[in-house]
Protein backbone atom coordinates (compact mmCIF):
# COMPACT_ATOMS: atom_id res chain seq x y z
CA UNK A 1 0.00 0.00 0.00
CA UNK A 2 1.16 3.51 -0.77
CA UNK A 3 2.71 5.19 2.21
CA UNK A 4 0.74 8.45 2.47
CA UNK A 5 1.98 11.07 4.87
CA UNK A 6 -0.12 14.12 5.64
CA UNK A 7 1.45 17.55 5.10
CA UNK A 8 0.30 20.92 6.34
CA UNK A 9 -0.93 23.78 4.16
CA UNK A 10 2.64 25.07 3.93
CA UNK A 11 3.74 21.71 2.52
CA UNK A 12 5.75 20.58 5.53
CA UNK A 13 5.35 17.70 7.96
CA UNK A 14 5.24 19.93 11.01
CA UNK A 15 3.26 23.20 11.09
CA UNK A 16 5.15 26.37 10.18
CA UNK A 17 6.63 28.44 12.98
CA UNK A 18 8.71 31.61 12.97
CA UNK A 19 9.60 34.20 15.58
CA UNK A 20 10.56 37.83 14.97
CA UNK A 21 11.32 39.90 18.04
CA UNK A 22 8.26 39.69 20.23
CA UNK A 23 6.03 38.33 17.45
CA UNK A 24 5.42 34.62 16.94
CA UNK A 25 3.87 33.29 13.74
CA UNK A 26 2.46 29.80 13.96
CA UNK A 27 0.53 27.77 11.42
CA UNK A 28 -2.54 26.27 13.09
CA UNK A 29 -2.88 22.92 11.33
CA UNK A 30 -5.37 21.53 13.85
CA UNK A 31 -8.11 24.08 13.30
CA UNK A 32 -11.31 22.58 11.89
CA UNK A 33 -13.51 24.93 9.87
CA UNK A 34 -17.05 24.70 8.61
CA UNK A 35 -19.27 27.38 7.14
CA UNK A 36 -22.81 27.88 8.32
CA UNK A 37 -25.46 29.75 6.33
CA UNK A 38 -29.07 30.39 7.24
CA UNK A 39 -31.68 29.43 4.73
CA UNK A 40 -34.58 31.76 4.15
CA UNK A 41 -37.09 31.50 6.97
CA UNK A 42 -34.91 29.43 9.32
CA UNK A 43 -34.17 30.53 12.86
CA UNK A 44 -30.64 31.38 13.92
CA UNK A 45 -29.21 28.34 15.73
CA UNK A 46 -26.90 28.40 18.77
CA UNK A 47 -24.44 25.62 17.77
CA UNK A 48 -22.42 24.20 20.72
CA UNK A 49 -23.86 27.00 22.87
CA UNK A 50 -22.40 29.76 20.67
CA UNK A 51 -24.41 32.92 20.17
CA UNK A 52 -23.62 33.68 16.54
CA UNK A 53 -21.87 37.06 16.29
CA UNK A 54 -22.89 40.27 14.53
CA UNK A 55 -21.13 41.35 11.31
CA UNK A 56 -17.49 42.19 12.00
CA UNK A 57 -17.35 40.14 15.22
CA UNK A 58 -15.88 36.86 16.50
CA UNK A 59 -16.94 34.87 19.58
CA UNK A 60 -15.33 31.85 21.25
CA UNK A 61 -16.84 29.41 23.70
CA UNK A 62 -15.42 26.12 25.02
CA UNK A 63 -13.11 25.16 22.16
CA UNK A 64 -15.32 26.40 19.33
CA UNK A 65 -15.57 29.87 17.87
CA UNK A 66 -17.59 31.67 15.21
CA UNK A 67 -16.96 34.66 13.01
CA UNK A 68 -19.43 36.46 10.85
CA UNK A 69 -18.51 36.16 7.15
CA UNK A 70 -21.48 37.93 5.60
CA UNK A 71 -25.20 38.53 6.07
CA UNK A 72 -26.62 35.34 7.64
CA UNK A 73 -23.32 33.50 7.15
CA UNK A 74 -20.68 32.41 9.62
CA UNK A 75 -17.47 30.39 9.76
CA UNK A 76 -17.29 28.05 12.74
CA UNK A 77 -13.84 27.11 14.08
CA UNK A 78 -12.98 24.16 16.31
CA UNK A 79 -9.53 24.01 17.86
CA UNK A 80 -7.66 20.71 17.38
CA UNK A 81 -10.44 18.95 15.49
CA UNK A 82 -9.14 19.14 11.89
CA UNK A 83 -8.79 15.34 11.75
CA UNK A 84 -12.43 14.78 12.74
CA UNK A 85 -15.60 15.20 10.75
CA UNK A 86 -16.44 18.55 12.31
CA UNK A 87 -18.97 19.64 9.68
CA UNK A 88 -21.11 16.55 10.44
CA UNK A 89 -21.11 17.50 14.13
CA UNK A 90 -22.08 21.06 13.26
CA UNK A 91 -24.84 19.91 10.93
CA UNK A 92 -26.43 18.04 13.83
CA UNK A 93 -26.59 21.11 16.05
CA UNK A 94 -27.68 23.51 13.29
CA UNK A 95 -30.87 21.95 11.91
CA UNK A 96 -32.18 23.45 8.69
CA UNK A 97 -28.98 25.39 7.98
CA UNK A 98 -26.50 24.94 5.14
CA UNK A 99 -23.24 23.56 6.51
CA UNK A 100 -20.14 23.10 4.33
CA UNK A 101 -16.82 21.56 5.28
CA UNK A 102 -14.05 24.17 4.91
CA UNK A 103 -11.07 22.77 6.85
CA UNK A 104 -8.83 21.86 3.93
CA UNK A 105 -9.66 24.98 1.94
CA UNK A 106 -7.85 27.31 4.30
CA UNK A 107 -4.62 27.97 6.10
CA UNK A 108 -4.80 29.48 9.58
CA UNK A 109 -1.85 31.49 10.85
CA UNK A 110 -1.83 32.57 14.48
CA UNK A 111 0.08 35.72 15.40
CA UNK A 112 0.95 36.18 19.06
CA UNK A 113 2.90 39.01 20.61
CA UNK A 114 4.88 37.72 23.62
CA UNK A 115 5.71 41.24 24.76
CA UNK A 116 2.16 42.48 24.44
CA UNK A 117 3.02 45.06 21.79
CA UNK A 118 3.70 45.05 18.07
CA UNK A 119 0.54 43.28 16.99
CA UNK A 120 -1.22 46.44 15.83
CA UNK A 121 1.97 47.68 14.17
CA UNK A 122 2.11 44.43 12.20
CA UNK A 123 -1.58 44.52 11.23
CA UNK A 124 -1.30 48.14 10.16
CA UNK A 125 1.41 47.14 7.68
CA UNK A 126 -0.72 44.34 6.27
CA UNK A 127 -4.41 45.19 6.18
CA UNK A 128 -6.33 48.33 5.35
CA UNK A 129 -8.87 48.29 8.17
CA UNK A 130 -9.59 50.70 10.99
CA UNK A 131 -7.52 49.19 13.80
CA UNK A 132 -8.95 51.62 16.37
CA UNK A 133 -12.22 49.71 16.01
CA UNK A 134 -10.60 46.28 15.80
CA UNK A 135 -10.19 45.29 19.42
CA UNK A 136 -10.50 41.75 20.80
CA UNK A 137 -13.54 40.03 19.32
CA UNK A 138 -13.22 41.80 15.96
CA UNK A 139 -13.12 39.77 12.75
CA UNK A 140 -13.44 40.79 9.15
CA UNK A 141 -12.60 39.73 5.64
CA UNK A 142 -10.27 42.05 3.81
CA UNK A 143 -7.50 42.13 1.24
CA UNK A 144 -3.98 41.27 2.36
CA UNK A 145 -1.42 41.71 -0.42
CA UNK A 146 -4.25 41.14 -2.94
CA UNK A 147 -5.28 37.91 -1.21
CA UNK A 148 -8.72 37.78 0.35
CA UNK A 149 -8.29 36.78 4.02
CA UNK A 150 -10.21 36.68 7.26
CA UNK A 151 -8.46 38.61 10.00
CA UNK A 152 -9.51 37.74 13.54
CA UNK A 153 -8.54 39.56 16.71
CA UNK A 154 -8.65 36.71 19.23
CA UNK A 155 -7.33 38.79 22.10
CA UNK A 156 -5.21 41.78 23.05
CA UNK A 157 -1.98 40.06 22.03
CA UNK A 158 -3.37 37.42 19.68
CA UNK A 159 -4.63 37.68 16.11
CA UNK A 160 -5.18 35.11 13.38
CA UNK A 161 -5.31 35.24 9.60
CA UNK A 162 -7.27 32.70 7.56
CA UNK A 163 -6.28 32.61 3.91
CA UNK A 164 -6.83 30.34 0.93
CA UNK A 165 -4.79 27.16 1.33
CA UNK A 166 -3.63 27.41 -2.28
CA UNK A 167 -1.84 30.67 -1.47
CA UNK A 168 -0.59 29.59 1.97
CA UNK A 169 3.04 30.09 0.97
CA UNK A 170 2.43 33.64 -0.31
CA UNK A 171 0.47 34.53 2.82
CA UNK A 172 3.20 33.16 5.08
CA UNK A 173 5.78 35.10 3.10
CA UNK A 174 3.77 38.33 3.46
CA UNK A 175 3.40 37.90 7.23
CA UNK A 176 7.00 36.83 7.69
CA UNK A 177 8.35 39.76 5.66
CA UNK A 178 6.24 42.33 7.54
CA UNK A 179 7.18 40.87 10.94
CA UNK A 180 10.85 40.76 9.99
CA UNK A 181 10.85 44.41 8.90
CA UNK A 182 9.23 45.41 12.18
CA UNK A 183 11.90 43.53 14.10
CA UNK A 184 14.65 45.25 12.08
CA UNK A 185 13.06 48.64 12.71
CA UNK A 186 12.98 48.06 16.49
CA UNK A 187 16.50 46.66 16.64
CA UNK B 1 -12.11 56.46 -1.64
CA UNK B 2 -13.98 54.99 1.31
CA UNK B 3 -17.34 53.26 0.98
CA UNK B 4 -19.59 53.32 4.08
CA UNK B 5 -20.63 49.67 4.19
CA UNK B 6 -23.95 49.45 6.04
CA UNK B 7 -22.76 46.49 8.14
CA UNK B 8 -18.99 46.87 8.35
CA UNK B 9 -18.44 50.63 8.42
CA UNK B 10 -15.98 52.56 6.24
CA UNK B 11 -14.07 50.28 3.90
CA UNK B 12 -11.51 50.99 1.22
CA UNK B 13 -12.94 51.08 -2.32
CA UNK B 14 -10.08 48.76 -3.37
CA UNK B 15 -11.94 45.90 -1.67
CA UNK B 16 -14.89 46.39 -4.03
CA UNK B 17 -15.53 45.75 -7.69
CA UNK B 18 -17.87 47.94 -9.70
CA UNK B 19 -20.71 46.60 -11.82
CA UNK B 20 -22.67 49.62 -13.05
CA UNK B 21 -25.97 51.43 -12.84
CA UNK B 22 -28.25 50.18 -10.03
CA UNK B 23 -31.10 50.02 -12.55
CA UNK B 24 -29.70 46.57 -13.42
CA UNK B 25 -31.70 45.34 -10.39
CA UNK B 26 -34.92 46.08 -12.30
CA UNK B 27 -34.71 43.26 -14.80
CA UNK B 28 -37.73 43.35 -17.15
CA UNK B 29 -40.26 40.54 -17.22
CA UNK B 30 -39.24 38.25 -20.13
CA UNK B 31 -42.83 37.07 -20.58
CA UNK B 32 -44.27 40.56 -21.08
CA UNK B 33 -45.46 41.40 -24.62
CA UNK B 34 -42.95 44.28 -24.93
CA UNK B 35 -40.07 42.18 -23.53
CA UNK B 36 -37.80 42.65 -26.55
CA UNK B 37 -37.92 46.45 -26.43
CA UNK B 38 -37.69 46.42 -22.62
CA UNK B 39 -34.59 44.21 -22.69
CA UNK B 40 -33.02 46.36 -25.40
CA UNK B 41 -33.35 49.37 -23.10
CA UNK B 42 -32.24 47.34 -20.07
CA UNK B 43 -29.07 46.08 -21.71
CA UNK B 44 -27.97 49.08 -23.78
CA UNK B 45 -29.42 52.32 -22.40
CA UNK B 46 -27.92 54.13 -19.43
CA UNK B 47 -28.41 57.63 -18.09
CA UNK B 48 -25.12 59.48 -17.99
CA UNK B 49 -26.00 62.18 -15.52
CA UNK B 50 -23.78 64.63 -13.71
CA UNK B 51 -24.68 64.41 -10.04
CA UNK B 52 -26.08 61.74 -7.75
CA UNK B 53 -25.82 58.32 -9.35
CA UNK B 54 -26.93 54.99 -7.92
CA UNK B 55 -24.62 52.12 -8.82
CA UNK B 56 -23.93 48.51 -7.89
CA UNK B 57 -20.70 47.60 -6.09
CA UNK B 58 -19.61 44.12 -4.98
CA UNK B 59 -17.63 43.74 -1.75
CA UNK B 60 -15.35 41.14 -3.29
CA UNK B 61 -12.53 41.19 -0.74
CA UNK B 62 -14.98 41.54 2.12
CA UNK B 63 -18.30 40.01 3.07
CA UNK B 64 -19.23 39.36 -0.59
CA UNK B 65 -22.35 41.50 -0.39
CA UNK B 66 -23.76 43.60 -3.21
CA UNK B 67 -24.26 47.25 -2.35
CA UNK B 68 -26.20 50.07 -3.96
CA UNK B 69 -23.86 53.04 -3.58
CA UNK B 70 -25.11 56.55 -4.29
CA UNK B 71 -22.20 58.60 -5.57
CA UNK B 72 -21.94 62.14 -6.91
CA UNK B 73 -20.32 61.76 -10.32
CA UNK B 74 -19.14 65.39 -10.24
CA UNK B 75 -17.36 65.40 -6.87
CA UNK B 76 -16.96 61.61 -6.32
CA UNK B 77 -18.53 62.10 -2.91
CA UNK B 78 -20.19 58.90 -1.70
CA UNK B 79 -23.59 59.94 -0.42
CA UNK B 80 -24.91 56.63 0.92
CA UNK B 81 -24.63 52.87 0.63
CA UNK B 82 -27.34 50.26 1.13
CA UNK B 83 -27.39 46.48 0.84
CA UNK B 84 -28.68 45.63 -2.64
CA UNK B 85 -30.66 42.81 -1.03
CA UNK B 86 -32.60 45.34 1.06
CA UNK B 87 -33.19 47.55 -1.97
CA UNK B 88 -34.50 44.61 -4.01
CA UNK B 89 -36.65 43.32 -1.14
CA UNK B 90 -38.16 46.75 -0.57
CA UNK B 91 -39.32 46.70 -4.19
CA UNK B 92 -40.84 43.25 -3.59
CA UNK B 93 -38.72 41.82 -6.37
CA UNK B 94 -37.86 38.73 -4.32
CA UNK B 95 -40.94 38.46 -2.16
CA UNK B 96 -40.56 34.75 -1.36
Amino acid sequence: MTDLRPITALGTVTPGYASFGALDLRENAGLALASLALRRGTLEPTPFGLTLPEPGRWVAWQGVAALCTGPDQWMIEAEGRAELDFSAELKQVAPGCSVTEQTDGWVAIEIVSRAGTGLEALLSKLVNIDLANFGPGGATRTGLEHMSCFVIRRGDVHAAVLGARSSAGSLWHALETAAKRLEEKVA
Amino acid sequence: MLIPHPLLGLRDAQEFTYLGDARLIDRPDPTAPDAEAAFCDYVFLRDNQAGAHRELWFHEQGDRSWLVVTRDTVTHEVLCAELARDVALSRARCSK
